[in-house]
């Protein structure tokens, strides 16, 4: 019973998003919702370094900047299958992380952070000056949509709603494969190299492959998010292999929470309803990200995620008063 | 002989902490490493494991030299670490901890070690941070079993727990070496290494000072007095 109950209660977060999902569109453009689950993708990628395997890559937008260029230059130029530029661009993404994984991991720390960063730079002046395919500072633009063709039907995914349905759709399958991830004993172990490396290299692991394979992974789903993403404006903006878009995922996934699998989630719904609708008003609108950042790491250092734990916690308090507040133990 | 160190000298930054320690334990053999606060005794069994290899000297392990490997591989070979901080993964259960050592080739299973540990299969599904210090001693020993060591490296296995957990991590570690699991052990305790142990290694400064039986220590009071501060 206690195990049904547990299980019960890991489906609450998939029906929570699920209805998120489904409720988002209504409260906000096509586009802004699209990009929540767009950016859900990225800062869950990334949270699989920074909240499982204890590594804080200040270079996600490489893989994400990767994955965006690739599915265009592959749907402008080949008129590839919109999933075959997906699933090229999140192999594109888990190759480039590969290899800048391989490097930076051999140092640890502040350093392994700041090679992350040093390869972003890398990237973005390798696209910036490859201006005759990239289209350099201006972006790539002119990237078709075309329909999902699945042999039996084809989805056509070119109105908004029907994009943000397909984005939905890959966001839950992309949560639920990373979900496996950490749940599986893969994940156990990043969790276990992320508390103490040296303990779990004493168990017998090869601390740096797994950290390897984790940046892989995280590069991929990356690389897939950033597909979508240029799908998403029909054009790749320089941004998305720019620096700033790795400091965003890591401010949305810190606000969101790292402790647990779901708060990146939150973090990213948070930051870009912030960032596309008060910065439509308000141009200082990073001056409040900045605030709330300020608050969080403060007073809720588990993030949004924590205020629901506290929050919950003090529910729970209030409803046992009055009653004994422990029970007997059988000893 | 299952591990012979010979020679080792190990540094920390530019700490010169062994210097030139050498010993071996045979097979099915308990043997404690004995000394002071920072005579390196916790540095030995850290070279032994590669965690601080040693700049010189050789340690071999059923015959393979196993110098300078990385922890992960001289794991795999078989020996199994127990540090005295004991370094419980916090964030995941008790359950998670044992299922994350698991090796096949273990005598034991996440399952079975109870009979090892009794009170472990109360705790499984407690995370590491919320059980007490002999629990998490338990534990400790638990996960290095689970990586099915034929040697196992015990550092103050008996460190800051109440005599009570301590007589029962002491009837553990009995049952063990009735198994005839090979044991290298570094104690404070003087009275539990001597009951454990078939041989005895003083350390100071980073050197043998002694070695021979538990009964040959007993018979020279006067080094227990110099070298640990005990009297016997």
């Amino acid at each position: 019973m206690a195990r049904f109950r547990q299980r019960l209660a890991g489906l609450i977060p998939w029906a929570a998003l699920l209805v998120a999902i489904l409720v988002l569109p209504d409260l906000t453009r096509p586009t802004v919702a699209t990009e929540v689950w767009v950016f859900a993708i990225l800062a869950l990628a990334f949270n699989l370094l920074l909240g499982y395997t204890g590594l804080l890559s200040f270079g996600q937008a490489t893989f994400f900047g990767t994955g965006a260029y690739t599915a265009g230059l592959l749907l402008i130029h080949q008129r590839a299958h919109p999933l075959a530029a997906l699933a090229v661009a999140a192999l594109a993404g888990g190759l480039v992380a590969a290899v800048i994984g391989y490097l930076c991991i051999r140092r640890i720390g502040l350093y392994f952070i700041m090679l992350t960063f040093a390869f972003n730079l890398m990237a973005y002046f390798i696209v910036y000056q490859a201006s005759s395919i990239t289209g350099g500072v201006d972006g790539l633009p002119g990237v078709p949509r075309p329909p999902v063709d699945l042999y039996v039907l084809a989805w056509d995914i070119r109105p908004g709603i029907a994009y943000y349905l397909f984005v939905g759709l890959i966001f839950l399958l992309c949560a639920m494969t990373l979900k496996k991830v950490v749940d599986s004993p893969f994940g156990l172990v990043l969790q276990a190299i992320r508390e103490n490396e040296a303990r779990a290299a004493a168990l017998g692991y090869n601390t740096a492959a797994f950290k390897r394979v984790a940046f892989i992974i995280s590069g991929a789903f990356s690389g897939l998010a950033g597909a979508l993403y240029g799908m998403l404006f029909g054009i790749v903006p320089i941004d998305t292999i720019y620096w700033v878009t790795s400091g965003n995922v890591v401010f949305m996934t810190l606000i969101g929470g790292t402790t647990s699998f779901f708060g990146p989630i939150v973090g990213a719904i948070f930051f870009i309803w912030l960032a596309e609708t008060v910065s439509v008003r308000w141009e200082r609108w990073p001056l409040i990200v900045g605030l709330v950042f300020v608050f969080v790491i403060f007073f809720f250092r588990g993030g949004f995620v924590e205020v629901w734990h506290r929050a919950y916690g003090l529910l729970v308090r209030l409803s046992q008063r009055g009653q004994p507040k422990y029970g007997h133990s059988k000893d | 002989m299952i591990l012979e160190v010979s020679e080792i000298h190990a540094y920390y930054g530019l700490a010169h902490v062994l210097h030139g320690v050498s010993l071996r334990v045979d097979q099915g053999e308990v043997v404690a490493l004995l000394g002071r606060n920072g005579a390196g005794k916790s540095t030995t069994l850290k070279a032994i494991m590669g965690i601080v290899p040693p700049r010189s000297g050789r340690v071999t392990f059923k015959g393979t030299n196993i110098t300078g490997w990385p922890p992960h591989r001289i794991a795999r070979l078989g020996i199994g670490y127990v540090p005295e901080t004991r370094d419980i993964f916090s964030y995941l259960t008790a359950q998670e901890n044992l299922l994350i050592a698991y090796n096949q080739r273990s005598r034991w299973t996440p399952e079975t070690i109870t009979e090892l540990f009794p009170k472990l299969a109360e705790l499984r599904d407690r995370r590491g941070r919320n059980l007490s210090g002999g629990e998490q001693q338990m534990l400790a020993i638990a996960r290095a079993l689970l990586t099915g060591p034929e040697l196992l490296l015990l550092d103050e296995p008996s460190q800051g727990l109440a005599p009570i957990v301590v007589s029962s991590i002491l009837e553990a570690v009995k049952r063990l070496k009735e198994q005839g699991l090979s044991m290298l052990l570094v104690e404070q305790n003087f009275d539990l290494a001597v009951e454990l142990a078939d041989r005895v290694y003083l350390i100071d400064h980073g050197q043998i000072v002694f070695e021979g039986a538990v009964q040959d220590l007993l018979a020279r009071p006067e080094l227990a007095a110099r070298y640990l501060g005990v009297t016997v």
